[in-house]
């Protein structure tokens, strides 16, 4: 179903990344972590496909996303002023399934991985970390309101500048060997490479995460098969592609295939 | 209101506004938008005898006005198609018009779809023979190109089943009019065109294509004035009414087809932008014909003037 979003704010979160809020009741009634919207970007009329967006924060009628400034697209989305409007699908795909019980959240992002899983920190009742990696500290967001919500919040920056020098998987490795038989319940967004990656070391570990994966992507509701990635299954090849529009964006680590064919 | 019904032949639909293969999945995603009955039929994405795991990613690039894509006929294989609910058996439901479009590798395995859809052809009513898609290493575009090789596949098909037959022509050959003059002596009931035409797009920055298969094929508005350029030979070189497609967004892009000769149109990549996109294509050449005060969709068909 597609909706009209009035924005109401849109400003510069840090460097390239900005954060618009828009009038969308519609939309936030249904918004769980991990959904996402599909936006017409009005002024690109040479431009044909939506851009789609991870619900950062829905609260009352306000629908917030946080995006990261890399193309055409969102450079055009970055000049909307207050009163302009876009037309949204939404929100869409399998949302992430919130901790439940005596389990610890535990979010692994990267780039505007920490804005896909923000809801998760806003929603959960139990308290747990955000280990957030980038290449550098441009690129490390949203760790106050983080911090706000009760997460602690851990980083790791490839050039060292800030937290410790290296990929985020050095910080999930860490934080496993604390918390040996504890109910961790693991989250991730971000790269590609990154998901993995993180995938691959839980389930070394024996333990399932949620992965919200990211393709170029069409028609946003499952028709065109654009955006697909490889999850298991048991036909003779072991894996097949999977929408993450629809079947996804978020996957349980433990389906997703991890093979190189 | 104007008469919106057309003949297709040895079918008819209720409107001229058709979804293109590929676009709409198989009509279950977009249920929720509009009720599929509304539109003159549902093409559903191409049908093989085997499930087809596609291309690798990224499948799709934007350029201007227009995508590349070349997602490589991901699909269930036709049993599953008409077994599985969320293919033909939820499209019976819907009380959709169900045009199948098919595909395969070679010869055989175009004719063994076709078997197995006539063999349960109950709320089919038609077959669309791709034989032009671009991104497929063996089969599709290697019959649109050679004229010989087509009609060879289009007779196989016909003996194959009695559904009635619309043969897909590729935009890639110089003599379109030769070329559906070919299909339609060996048995095709009716043509439709434009597929996608191969393009390639390239990275600058990292020089690799923006596509995993290198090149695919370009859809969308970029792709108009070509199509109903093709549209207009096909339609003056054979009788059969021909089905008019390629960057269709508006009812007044689908009324320039009709005018071209088009006795029905689809609506694809269209779609992607805005998924009311076909409703509203359905409404607006209704809105044309009463302005113009012309009773009936038909009368509008391949009324060009081109008088000097
Ligand atoms: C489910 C989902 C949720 C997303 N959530 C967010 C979000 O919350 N915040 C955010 O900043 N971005 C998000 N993205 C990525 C965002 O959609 C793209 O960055 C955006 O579409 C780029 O548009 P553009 O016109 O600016 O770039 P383009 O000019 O189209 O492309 C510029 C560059 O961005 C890359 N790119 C384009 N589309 C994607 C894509 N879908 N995924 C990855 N890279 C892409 C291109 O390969 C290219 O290198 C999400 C993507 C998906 C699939
Ligand atoms: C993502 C995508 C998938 C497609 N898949 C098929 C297909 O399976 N079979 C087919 O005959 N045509 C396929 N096509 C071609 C369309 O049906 C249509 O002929 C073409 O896109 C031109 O129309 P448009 O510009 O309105 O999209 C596909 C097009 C797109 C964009």
């Amino acid at each position: 179903m597609s909706h009209t979003g009035e924005i109401l704010s849109n400003e510069v979160l840090k460097d390239k990344y900005c954060r618009a809020v828009f009038r969308a009741p519609e939309i936030c009634e249904k918004a769980e972590p991990g959904h996402f919207v599909h936006v017409m970007i009005p002024s690109m009329r040479d431009r044909i496909l939506r851009r789609p967006f991870s619900i950062c924060h829905a609260g009352g009628s306000q629908l917030t996303i946080v995006y990261k400034v890399v193309g055409r697209g969102t450079e055009e989305l970055s000049r909307l002023k207050p009163g302009e409007k876009c037309d949204f699908m939404g929100p869409l795909g399998v949302p992430f399934s919130l901790p439940v019980e005596d389990e610890i959240p535990v979010i692994v992002a990267g780039g505007y991985g920490a804005a896909a899983t923000y809801m998760i920190s806003e929603r959960s009742k139990n308290k747990g970390y955000l280990l957030l990696g980038a290449r550098t500290e441009k690129d490390l967001i949203l760790t106050d309101n983080y911090k706000n919500n009760g997460f602690e919040v851990r980083v790791a920056t490839e050039d060292g500048a800030v937290g410790t020098k290296g990929l985020v998987t050095v910080l999930v490795k860490e934080l496993l060997e604390e918390n040996k038989g504890k109910n961790l319940k693991f989250y991730g967004c971000g790269p590609h490479g990154m998901l993995l990656a993180l995938g691959e070391l839980l389930i070394t570990n024996e333990i399932d995460g949620e992965l919200s994966m990211d393709q170029m992507m069409c028609c946003g509701i499952g028709a065109c098969f654009a955006c697909v990635v490889k999850v298991k299954d048991n036909n003779p090849d072991g894996w097949r592609y999977a929408r993450t529009c629809k079947e996804g964006p978020v996957f349980k680590a433990s389906d997703v295939y991890y093979g190189r064919t | 209101m104007a008469d919106l019904r057309v003949d297709l032949g040895k079918f008819s639909l209720k409107n001229p506004v058709m979804t293109a293969s590929g676009t709409f999945g198989y009509g279950f995603e977009y249920a929720e938008f509009f009720p599929l009955d509304r539109l003159g039929a549902v093409v559903v994405k191409g049908i093989t005898v085997r499930p087809v795991h596609g291309n690798p990613t990224p499948r799709v690039a934007e350029v201007s006005s227009g995508m590349l894509n070349a997602i490589g006929l991901q699909g269930p294989g036709v049993d599953k198609f008409l077994h599985d609910d969320h293919y033909m058996p939820f499209l019976k439901k819907s009380g959709a018009t169900v045009i199948v479009n098919i595909w395969g590798k070679s010869v055989d395995e175009y004719r063994e779809v076709a078997e197995k859809l006539e063999a349960e052809k109950d709320g089919i009513t038609a077959l669309e023979i791709n034989i032009s898609c671009p991104n497929v290493k063996e089969g599709g575009i290697s019959f649109g190109t050679n004229a010989a090789k087509a009609s060879e596949l289009v007779a196989q098909v016909r003996a194959a089943t009695s559904i009635p037959l619309i043969t897909k022509l590729s935009p890639t050959v110089s003599n379109i009019g030769e070329f559906a003059k070919a299909v339609v002596d060996a048995g095709s009931d009716v043509i439709s065109l434009i597929n996608t035409i191969p393009s390639m797009a390239i990275d600058i920055e990292t020089r690799r294509p923006k596509i995993a298969n290198v090149t695919g094929g370009l859809s969308g508005p970029a792709i108009k004035p070509v199509a109903v350029r093709m549209v207009y030979e096909a339609a003056k070189a054979v009788k059969v009414p021909v089905i008019g497609m390629g960057g269709i967004c508006n009812a007044d892009d689908a009324v320039e087809f009709i005018i071209a000769g088009a006795s029905a149109i689809a609506v694809g990549t269209a779609i992607f932008t805005n998924p009311m996109a076909p409703i509203e294509v359905i409404d607006g050449i209704n809105s044309y014909l009463d302005r113009k005060k012309i009773a009936s969709v038909k009368e509008l068909c391949g009324t060009v003037d081109i008088r000097k």
